[in-house]
């Protein structure tokens, strides 16, 4: 990758994702992003991440700034805590989609209604992948695991919309592997005051694989100002459970 | 002197008034008073009633034979006469009906009569309470209605009333409590009330996240960040939090958790008391790992108690629970006011924002960063171990237990939390002493010493299988034969309880 990240925001530590896994690149583009922050205004001590339990989480262990590697599902109400405690941090949450949509949904409704000031960074691989491939709330209808072996029973959600409907103030979608564009768009999220939720398309290389390669249906859509409503309608374009439509990325949506 | 008043009415018509503008007067009159609520789950209507016990020397209980009613309405009369003594008083609302609203505050007028003081306290109490111009004629009304039956005169003792969640509040207050986090559940809900009242003045904030997981989390996230933090609950919502707690445990992070118990299992007796939750309080959240647990029996004693929760929480970086239950929470106890001797809580640990700091829930190195590692983890381990061996060092500088009654008795009650006002008062005419045990976690090894120059031991809990009986064995292979269990959902009162253990001694 040709892009240039801060040292000091390495571990030594073993990077046990598995190989080609888009966390990888997650990985990069949150280092773009601090590092391009870093030149700004922004302290790496005033930095603080939590996050939930899942693949995503690793991610603690390969980043050297503060953090609390917290419960599954309550990565959320932990990092609202963490800004409640100290309001000068800037508080990173990365979290998975089985994380945010399934064990915490209601953390993700109410930090969007409460307009929490913190950044919320959902790892969507459409799976539990670190516990070999459940069906999460982003799964396909029909989707065979080992524990859904008839298949998936139900429809999935749509967390833009979701996000939308509750009151988020800043809601994107990125795709793992565009890590500049990524970069961009976590910077704007972290930049804006007030909950920012954006949603990582991301590939998991081991399980439901199905969904996996959906690059050429995504589009960079042009930064404008929407309404919520215009912006419920561009996240309503992308089909969860059959995985047609064009899939939007950038920032749908901020007041 | 001890006489004890039942105030009765439906809900939302203000007993509670009665109850505090009586026992204001009376504690400013150097009076003693324990004032007892009993109230069903409801917002309006059915029947609530308090038990205002009063007397000349230290009381912290109710009795069960009523000296006088005060009934709001007929239903009080006829639900509690038969509790009457033979020349009990009965203030009656019809009377006073046109009073509407102020109905209580009429009523209170006639129970100040009644009992010998003069008009000029009664408006006093009447203005700072009320002071309006239907409140005052309501009060003058009662006043005017009854002829006086007893005469208490002036006393010289300085007092102060307050409520167990009044006490906790107090303590968390002392220790320069920042965040408070609770979810509404009876009987916490007084300490999230109180401590929400006066958050300006006391420079904190008191936040209602969306739900106990929330809170319990929030707390642990404000703590990291450097916050003084103490959160409140009661059964389910506990249980809720026992993840977080058990996450408190490998983190190392402080957390202060007032327990409020009520009868379970299950949501149970929602609106009484029951001492069921030991068990919880010692053992929730998987893993092992250090805690404090703390249980104070009175008001005043829970100003202390919690104030060295927080002490526990920041110096040791553990989990400090303050368990209580309806009794103490919601019941007022009278005391002698004096100086506070304040535990300064100073925070020794990195925070963010200063420096690189991480707290994890997975098995860490020193860094904070994950480990699967056998050695890490078993010197990790071995630190958390050690860190309870500390703890229990410190504790021993601190009331663990507190002895009461006659220290040369070889008859031994042994008790906890909020029995502890009945069991002081029903042996003040036996042979009797009471260990009050005021830590649970760590124990004292007083209590094994005392058990053993003790000849009868006798347990006495609110709840049905004797959890801290349970744990004395645990502790010091005892088991305790006789027992005296309360699970009703009501507290002891004294004169019932010094009637059973006058069987025993």
């Amino acid at each position: 990758m040709d892009i240039k990240t801060s040292k000091k925001l390495d571990t030594n530590q073993k990077i046990t994702w598995c190989p080609g896994c888009p966390n990888y690149n997650i990985l990069d583009s949150v280092k773009l992003t601090l590092t391009n922050l870093m030149k700004q205004r922004y302290r790496r001590k005033d930095f603080v991440m939590v996050t939930g339990i899942g693949c995503h989480g690793k991610i603690f262990d390969y980043l050297n700034i503060s953090g609390f590697y917290g419960l599954h599902g309550r990565a959320i109400p932990t990092a609202v805590g963490i800004k409640i405690g100290n309001p000068k941090l800037d508080v990173l949450v990365f979290a998975g989609d089985g994380d945010t949509y399934s064990e915490g949904i209601s953390h993700f409704v109410h930090a969007a209604k409460n307009n929490s000031d913190i950044t919320l960074l959902v790892h969507d691989n459409q799976s539990f992948s670190l516990t070999t491939g459940q069906a999460t709330p982003t799964s396909q209808k029909g989707f065979k695991t080992k524990a859904q072996p008839f298949g998936k029973l139900n429809n999935p959600l749509n967390p833009l919309m979701l996000a939308l409907i509750s009151g988020a103030t800043f809601v994107a979608r990125i795709n793992a592997r565009d890590v500049k564009h990524s970069a961009k768009i976590m910077e704007r999220a972290i930049k804006h005051k007030g909950f920012s939720f954006v949603e990582i398309i991301q590939d998991c290389v081991v399980f439901n694989v199905d969904m996996n390669h959906r690059d050429k249906q995504m589009d960079k859509h042009p930064n404008k100002k929407r309404t919520r409503l215009e912006a419920v309608k561009l996240a309503s374009k992308y089909d969860y459970n059959l995985g047609k439509g064009r899939i939007s990325l950038g920032i749908f949506y901020e007041e | 002197m001890r006489l004890n008043i039942l105030i009765g009415g439906g809900a939302g018509q203000g007993i509670n008034k009665i109850s505090s503008i009586v026992s204001q007067i009376l504690v400013k009159q150097g009076y003693y008073v324990f004032n007892y609520r009993d109230y069903p789950s409801l917002i309006r209507g059915g029947h609530n009633f308090n038990v205002l016990s009063i007397s000349d020397n230290q009381i912290q209980s109710h009795e069960s034979k009523i000296d006088g009613i005060v009934a709001m309405d007929n239903l009080t009369i006829s639900k509690h006469n038969k509790e009457l003594k033979k020349k009990g008083f009965i203030i009656r609302p019809t009377k006073f009906l046109e009073y509407g609203l102020n109905l209580n505050v009429a009523l209170s007028g006639a129970l100040i009569k009644i009992l010998g003081f003069g008009n000029k306290i009664l408006i006093e109490e009447v203005k700072k309470q009320l002071n309006n111009k239907q409140a005052l004629e309501a009060a003058n009304k009662g006043f005017e209605s009854y002829d006086k039956k007893y005469s208490l005169k002036k006393l010289k003792n300085k007092l102060i009333i307050k409520s167990g969640s009044q006490g906790v509040a107090d303590g968390a207050v002392d220790s320069k409590i920042d965040l408070y986090f609770g979810y509404p559940m009876t009987p916490s809900t007084p300490v999230l009330n109180i401590l929400a009242s006066k958050q300006k003045k006391n420079k904190l904030k008191v936040i209602q996240p969306e739900n106990e997981l929330a809170v319990v989390n929030n707390a642990l996230g404000a703590s990291f960040s450097g916050a003084k933090v103490m959160i409140g609950t009661s059964g389910g919502g506990y249980d809720l939090m026992a993840e977080g707690l058990s996450l408190q445990g490998m983190s190392e992070i402080p957390l202060v958790v007032y327990l409020a118990s009520r009868p379970g299992p299950g949501t149970g007796i929602p609106t009484y008391t029951m001492q069921g939750d030991l068990d919880v309080a010692l053992r929730s959240g998987h893993g092992e790992f250090p805690r404090v647990v703390i249980a104070p029996g009175t008001a005043e004693q829970a100003i202390q108690k919690t104030n060295e929760a927080f002490y526990f929480a920041q110096k040791f970086n553990t989990l400090s629970i303050v368990l209580s239950d309806k009794h103490l929470a919601e019941s007022a106890f009278s005391f002698k006011e004096k100086a506070r001797k304040i535990l300064p809580i100073s925070m020794k640990r990195k925070i963010p924002g200063e420096t690189i700091v991480k707290a994890s829930g997975y098995e860490h190195d020193f860094h904070g960063n994950t480990t699967e590692n056998g050695e890490m983890a078993i010197k990790k381990t071995q630190l958390r171990l050690k860190k309870y061996s500390e703890i229990k060092k410190e504790a021993s500088k601190f009331e663990m237990v507190q002895m009461h009654g006659k220290k040369a008795s070889k008859n031994l009650i042994i008790g906890w939390g909020s029995t502890t006002g009945a069991i002081i008062d029903s042996i003040k005419d036996l042979d009797a002493k009471f260990l009050q045990v005021l830590y649970l976690k760590p124990v004292s090894k007083e209590i094994k010493k005392e058990m053993e120059k003790a000849k009868k031991v006798i347990l006495i809990e609110n709840n049905v299988t004797g959890q801290l009986g349970r744990l004395i064995r645990e502790k010091t292979g005892i088991k305790i034969e006789k027992r005296i269990l309360r699970y009703d959902g009501r507290p002891f009162k004294s004169d019932e309880l010094k009637k059973e253990l006058s069987k025993w001694i």
